[in-house]
């Protein structure tokens, strides 16, 4: 059985290097399909990565009488936290206001210059409100506008959700024009792979008719042709991993700048995910391969 | 050993290569098979080696009934039934040591054994001072010589040479049979397909002649009659 395995492995490799063009053709095309797959990954994890981002943004302020009680200004946040759209509410006193504001402007003097001129605290203290779900915000902010408080001064709403709606259906859009580009790839490496080994059964026409003759089984016929593809397969999936992560590497710092203050890091998600993403393309297209391989060499094998 | 019991063979277009075919031939024989181009020959030795399947009636190979042998049977029998071809069927980038141990190779055979069998087949055949020659380096009767050899690696009981002269010379088709006789006094039943008249009125062996798909003849030293 071993020596029946290394003997059509050795065949399969003969395979390979008498017909070499081929099957560099064969590998490429194979990079390509995994090349597409991946980019669609990564257009997946960006989108993923946006979407969470600007879901953080959406948040809901009250803002506050500057003379509104610290105990009336607790009572009304035990309040609201005690909506059931509402994830978390953070108060924000007039002097870690000031703090806050004076930290976004330490590097516009006319602005500090301004304040310090004012003499006092102009900032109000607030209740920064968080919902439990994006979707829900309409709702909360309807509930909102109905609390009824004579501390609350002003109310700012600042609803995100159109900005999330576009991201959706810019994904959804990559995810669409992204399958159909990747069945293409599928489908054309199916038949690049079906058509390489049809050509090289065509080439090693005489070598099968011989091994039928000469008692060779079935499957030991078969067997260097399923090999040769499972190694395009697996020459494929090393160049297209050899070639993802600089990649990635490339384009991450481009990222961050993007997203500042966010953590993405696509990178560490290909690296985490290393398994899943390319052990999974390696076994779904070796499986394709092998179907095709099979298919060719059942149809075109008889002599 | 062979045995043919009412044997047709039609193709889909309704056309009757073999009608009405029986035949037996004993352990050891050796039978010459004659008969004109499209007479069925071929086809007779194409379901001898599995490759074709019989319309209706039973072929035996030993006690084993090939009449509807499946494709995961063939190697096994093909194992048994040595054939050698008009066109010699030589891999060319191969020598002849190495066509005759592929042979053996692609059955899963240990190298340890490959290399005593090739060994002692290239002998019978005498070609043992050409293993390492390439298929285009020999004559036409080296190259069936080597094919012989191949066909010999299973130690089939039976050897199926289908127009094994049609490419040589006379010196090198005598040659030829002269090794075939040679393998049948080892006891191995050779059937020779042929329409080499020469050849056959020298064997004086038993000689079956087929004319559209029939049996017309069977004699037991017989000649070329067609």
């Amino acid at each position: 059985m071993m020596l029946s395995l290394l003997r059509a492995f050795k065949f399969s490799l003969q395979d390979i290097s008498r017909n070499i063009w081929l099957s560099i053709i064969t590998v490429t095309i194979l990079i390509l399909a995994m090349f597409s797959i991946n980019t669609l990954i990564l257009t997946k994890v960006i989108s993923t990565s946006a979407v969470e981002a600007i879901k953080e943004k959406v948040d809901l302020s009250l803002y506050l009488k500057t003379d509104s009680n610290e105990n009336d200004i607790f009572a009304l946040q035990l309040k609201v936290n005690a909506l059931e759209k509402v994830k978390e509410v953070q108060y924000i006193s007039k002097q870690e206001a000031l703090d806050s504001f004076r930290k976004k402007n330490e590097n516009n003097p006319e602005i500090l210059q301004a304040l310090l001129e004012l003499g006092k605290n102009p900032l109000s203290p607030s209740l920064v409100i968080s919902p439990q779900n994006p979707n829900m915000v309409p709702e909360l902010i309807e509930e909102l506008r109905a609390l009824d408080s004579n501390i609350i001064e002003s109310r700012d709403f600042n609803d995100n959700r159109i900005i999330l709606e576009k991201i959706d259906n810019i994904t959804k859009r990559i995810d669409e024009v992204g399958f159909f580009v990747i069945a293409i790839f599928i489908i054309t490496s199916l038949l690049v792979i079906y058509n390489s080994i049809k050509v090289a059964i065509y080439t090693h026409k005489k070598e099968i008719e011989i091994m039928r003759l000469v008692g060779a089984s079935n499957s030991f016929i078969y067997a260097p042709f399923l090999m040769s593809s499972f190694i395009y397969t697996f020459i494929a999936v090393i160049i297209i991993i050899l070639v993802s992560f600089p990649l990635l590497g490339i384009l991450q710092p481009y990222l961050e700048v993007f997203f500042v203050g966010y953590n993405i890091n696509v990178v560490s998600y290909f690296f985490d995910n290393f398994f899943l993403i390319f052990g999974l393309q390696f076994l779904i297209i070796s499986l394709i391969n092998v179907i095709a391989s099979y298919i060719a060499v059942r149809r075109y094998s008889r002599v | 050993m062979i045995k043919l019991i009412n044997v047709n063979k039609a193709y889909k277009n309704k056309v009757k290569i073999l009608q009405d075919v029986n035949l037996k031939i004993n352990a050891g024989e050796f039978v010459s098979i004659v008969g004109q181009s499209g007479s069925g020959k071929t086809t007779l030795v194409k379901i001898l080696i599995g490759e074709e399947l019989v319309s209706s009636g039973q072929v035996f190979v030993g006690d084993w009934d090939i009449s509807k042998i499946g494709k995961a049977e063939v190697p096994f029998l093909r194992r048994q039934i040595g054939v050698i071809f008009q066109d010699f069927k030589l891999l060319p980038k191969k020598t002849l040591r190495e066509n005759v141990a592929f042979a053996l190779e692609v059955c899963g055979q240990k190298q340890s054994k490959i290399d005593k069998v090739v060994s002692n087949v290239m002998k019978i055949v005498g070609l043992q001072n050409k293993m390492n020659s390439y298929p285009n380096e020999v004559s036409g009767g080296e190259q069936q010589r080597a094919v012989i050899a191949r066909s010999l690696v299973h130690q089939p009981k039976i050897l199926l040479a289908d127009e094994p002269t049609g490419n040589l010379d006379a010196i090198n088709a005598n040659d030829v049979i002269d090794l075939l006789l040679k393998i049948n006094d080892f006891g191995t039943t050779v059937i020779l397909v042929t329409h080499n008249r020469e050849i056959v009125n020298r064997l004086n062996r038993r000689v079956i002649s087929i004319d559209a798909g029939k049996i017309i003849s069977d004699q037991k030293n017989g000649k070329y009659i067609i």
